[in-house]
């Protein structure tokens, strides 16, 4: 008769029921089974959140997986007493806000620069989120991101983006947003705020 | 209340904040349809974006993730890995080995408690077996000597003492490192070439 070992490892089963702080304990002790549950937990939330902010699937595939892979090189330093998912949010915001910053996109959107002065230079800095060869998916992804919201949501600055997006994407509290993106609780609200009524600007015409 | 909602106060009741505050600006909601029109807006624009799908990255994403992840295991960890690979996997084995362990656990505690009754007894066995290992180590190091450098060398150890020992086995440490040293520069010399 063979029954498990009283002190067996959680199997990839288990894990998936466990809270992010044992997991990543797990990990901590060099389970890989932990590291790849990690990455299959968030890999949508982190790879949504910095493609909304970039608009391009393969920067935002190469920047969500320098988050993980920075974040998982560096599991010795996760406290548990912080929420995991608030510390690699941290990161994967901070490689897109500097990637933003170097390469200047954030004036780019699927429509082109909201800076353009006439209809051909906002052409001529468009983004065309469907690329040769697409995938269904990328193609259901292509039309979603073409969406007013979508639209509405390109057109705001990088820091409303992050929060409106963190605030309402992933249901984080004003507090957590704020320990996120070290930024002070009223400056969150602030963005939120400001964020919610340009979209709603943005999606006037809409209701009209 | 005689004025319309400032935009703060929206946003307070589209979080559904609560206490003191919210009450006045409830009531002045369902009196006003100016301002029950503008939350009703805000609260549809969020219900857009709570409602704004997961996108999904490649299928390989976390492949090409834990490629570059490096899984470092510490040595308790690993150790206690080691020690549950020891263990049987039947019930039936792990209560024998149990039983083992218990036994062995047992005697060896009586044994030392037996042991600390007649610890003079003790004393005296290990300083005798002391004395023997280094009269033992003593001849075969004097034998050593002998070999090498022959018997006025051990005559000399042995009326020097521990200073003379100390110093014979720095000079053996000295003469083995450049015998060494010079046996690596023969070896690589040619392979420069």
């Amino acid at each position: 008769m063979t029954v498990s070992l009283p002190i067996e490892l959680p199997s990839s089963y288990d894990l998936s029921t466990l809270p992010d702080a044992d997991v990543a304990t797990l990990a901590k002790e060099g389970r890989e089974a932990a590291f790849r549950e990690l990455v299959h937990r968030y890999e949508r939330p982190v790879f949504s959140l910095i493609f909304r902010m970039v608009r391009d699937r393969e920067t935002a595939e190469d920047l969500a997986q320098d988050t993980f892979v920075r974040v998982l090189n560096h599991i010795d330093r996760y406290r548990p007493e912080f929420k995991f998912s608030s510390w690699l949010f941290k990161i994967a915001n901070n490689l897109t806000i500097d990637h933003l910053r170097k390469r200047q996109l954030d004036t780019i959107s699927i429509e082109g620069s909201p800076h353009a002065a006439t209809t051909a230079e906002a052409e001529a800095t468009s983004v065309d989120v469907r690329s040769q060869g697409e995938s269904p998916l990328e193609e259901i992804e292509s039309r979603e991101l073409g969406s007013a919201i979508e639209r509405a949501i390109a057109h705001l600055r990088p820091e409303y983006r992050s929060c409106i997006l963190l605030r309402h994407v992933e249901g984080r509290s004003y507090e957590e947003i704020a320990a996120t993106l070290d930024l002070p609780l009223g400056t969150v609200k602030t963005y939120i705020h400001r964020a919610r009524h340009e979209l709603r600007d943005a999606l006037a015409h809409l209701r009209t | 209340m005689d004025r319309h909602l400032l935009p703060e106060e929206i946003d307070q009741l589209l979080d559904g904040d609560v206490g003191f505050g919210t009450a006045p600006l409830k009531l002045h909601v369902r009196a006003c349809a100016e301002c029950r029109a503008e939350l009703d807006q805000a609260r549809a624009l969020v219900r857009q974006l709570e409602h704004l799908p997961h996108l999904t990255p490649s299928a390989v994403f976390a492949d090409r993730v834990l490629q570059q992840v490096q899984v470092f295991v510490p040595w308790h960890v690993a150790a206690l890995d080691t020690l549950r690979g020891w263990m049987p996997r039947t019930r039936t084995a792990r209560a024998f080995a149990w039983t083992g362990f218990g036994s062995a656990a047992v005697v060896l505690t009586a044994v030392s408690l037996w042991l600390l009754t007649r610890l003079d007894a003790v004393i005296f066995a290990i300083g005798m077996a002391v004395g023997r290992v280094r009269a033992a180590v003593g001849r075969g190091i004097g034998d050593v000597v002998a070999t090498l450098f022959g018997s006025t060398a051990v005559h000399a150890f042995q009326t020097s003492g521990t200073v003379g020992l100390w110093v014979a086995l720095t000079v053996l440490l000295l003469f083995a490192a450049i015998t060494a040293r010079a046996m690596r520069a023969v070896v690589a010399g040619p392979r420069r070439r």
